[in-house]
């Protein structure tokens, strides 16, 4: 069941005893949430169904292309920033010419995914998770259960779905932003040519990476979607408990692209 | 057909739900009653496993719902409507998409079949000009009576009514009434109504019982719950006006 009945606690004895009910309360979190998403994974047998289909879609047009004007903005960006920090620094051994690699290798490993998973985790990690959590407070969710529709294929299945597509399909965008971003700073203000920036860019960079890259961005959608939806509904105690459970949802989001992102670079170039 | 068996409920420490027994029998509209906090939505919670008992059963039929789960507790849950106090309805679906949910969802009806039961029971809840309407497009009370036509478009044995009447003006508090008792006089439907509305109690109840300390203090039909001794219904009753020869035990008596 995903309506929970209220839960209250004793005020706990001393910092020690808080300490053991903040871990005791982290560890059963986390335990409902992957079971969550273990029981998403599950349901997406059902996401060939036509309401499945089209609530998918039509979340895979409110997440990925929505969200296309930041993430163009900020991709670009941070190409610009990265072949200006670097370019500096490669100006200093006449390297700038292999500005383009530096480039390429970190959007495709890290920065692509990375920003783009920040990203969504601030716009629809939080949207959703105050939409479930607002759908929690006035018992909409409760109402679901009563008439035996399970919340999880209905709210959770589509969201999941839509995420773990859009999000590597968005930070392929955001590399390739990056990468023209970065072009542009390294051909205005490091006299690098677009030809000599993007042949370099292309011929160090490697299908690995892409791959790590793709791998990193699937594994951040599915985080946000699970946090969010975990997070909207476990919120309580009306607008306030709303809001608490939206922020939560962005910090731990945030925390686990960071943890996450580090696991997997770890696990492939270590 | 509802049967509690001794059931108690602790919330943040304080007994909500104190050894409470009653049945329910079929067919009849059962009216909870009593003061804020008393504990009548969460007895109503315990009829479809939305809370679980600290100690006690509750049965619907042969089944013991307090201790269902996964398919058992979905086919229970069949077998039931409920309104909740804000409607509950889905904020991005119509209302006619809210009432046909269930339908499309938990039947292999056609779409055409599904939208005219969605219509019908539009039709009698008096929302068939508003099935195109989202939810925030309505008021209040418009939002209740298609919450109401949602808990019933599959035709369950029971409904649970969550304070169907609060917050609404008194023509439209007269209309949920009317919903309520002709659905049990027509289509048979066993009604459990928790309200803090005692002139609705008095009108649509086929017995009333009142919660007080998580005790039911008083169960009775109308004619004689207005007549009970007991000092805490005296003073709910007073509080709304309503005495031993009041209004009410005229109109009841005609």
């Amino acid at each position: 069941m995903i309506t929970r009945e209220p839960e209250y606690f004793p005020p706990p004895a001393g910092l020690l005893g808080r300490m053991g009910r903040w871990a005791m309360l982290s560890c059963r979190e986390t335990g409902r949430a992957t079971l969550l998403l273990l029981k998403a994974l599950v349901c997406l047998r059902h996401i060939f169904g036509r309401r499945a289909r089209r609530e998918t879609v039509v979340d895979m047009y409110a997440y990925g292309i929505r969200s296309l004007g930041v993430i163009t903005i900020v991709a670009v960006f941070t190409g610009m920033v990265l072949a200006l920090n670097t370019g500096i620094a490669l100006r200093d051994f006449n390297q700038e010419a292999n500005v383009g690699t530096a480039v390429m290798v970190s959007m495709l490993r890290e920065m692509g995914p990375f920003m783009t998973g920040l990203i969504l985790a601030a716009c629809v990690g939080s949207a959703m998770a105050a939409q479930l959590g607002t759908m929690t407070v006035s018992e909409e969710v409760a109402a679901l259960e009563i008439m035996s529709i399970d919340p999880v294929r209905f709210l959770v299945m589509p969201r999941l779905a839509a995420m773990a597509v859009m999000t590597p399909l968005l930070s392929f965008y955001t590399c390739i932003m990056g990468v023209m971003g970065g072009g542009v700073v390294a051909n205005l203000l490091l006299s690098v040519s677009w030809p000599n920036y993007m042949d370099n860019a292309l011929r160090f960079a490697k299908n690995k990476d892409l791959f790590v890259g793709m791998l990193k961005a699937v594994v951040f959608g599915i985080l946000i979607t699970t946090v969010a939806c975990h997070e909207g509904f476990s919120a309580s105690k009306g607008a306030v408990g709303v809001g608490l459970a939206t922020r939560k949802a962005v910090i731990v989001s945030f925390l686990l692209i960071l943890f996450f992102g580090l696991l997997i670079t770890g696990l492939f170039y270590y | 057909m509802i049967r509690f068996e001794n059931v108690s409920k602790a919330l943040g420490g304080r007994m909500v739900l104190d050894g409470v027994d009653f049945t329910i029998e079929r067919g009849e509209t059962f009216v909870i009653v009593g003061t804020s906090g008393a504990g009548k939505s969460v007895t109503l919670k315990h009829m479809v496993r939305l809370m679980t008992p600290d100690e006690g059963h509750v049965h619907v039929g042969d089944e013991t719902v307090s201790d269902a789960a996964g398919h058992r507790l979905e086919r229970l849950r069949e077998r039931f409507g409920y309104l909740f106090q804000g409607g509950a309805l889905l904020a991005w679906l119509s209302v006619l998409e809210n009432v046909a949910l269930p339908l499309r969802e938990k039947t292999d009806l056609g779409e055409s079949e599904i939208v005219r039961r969605a219509e019908d029971v539009l039709r009698r809840v008096g929302l068939e000009r508003d099935g195109h309407k989202r939810p925030s497009e309505i008021s209040g009370g418009m939002q209740k009576r298609a919450g109401l036509a949602r808990a019933i478009v599959r035709q369950p044995e029971i409904v649970l009514y969550d304070e169907p009447t609060s917050g609404l003006d008194p023509v439209t508090s007269r209309t949920i009434d009317d919903l309520i008792e002709n659905l049990r006089r027509d289509l048979g439907v066993t009604g459990v109504v928790v309200t803090h509305d005692l002139h609705s109690a008095l009108a649509i109840g086929s017995r009333i019982a009142m919660l007080h300390g998580g005790k039911i203090v008083e169960l009775a039909a109308p004619d004689r719950f207005i007549r009970s001794e007991r000092p805490e219904v005296r003073a709910f009753l007073d509080s709304q006006y309503i005495t031993r020869r009041g209004a009410w035990e005229r109109s009841l008596s005609s």
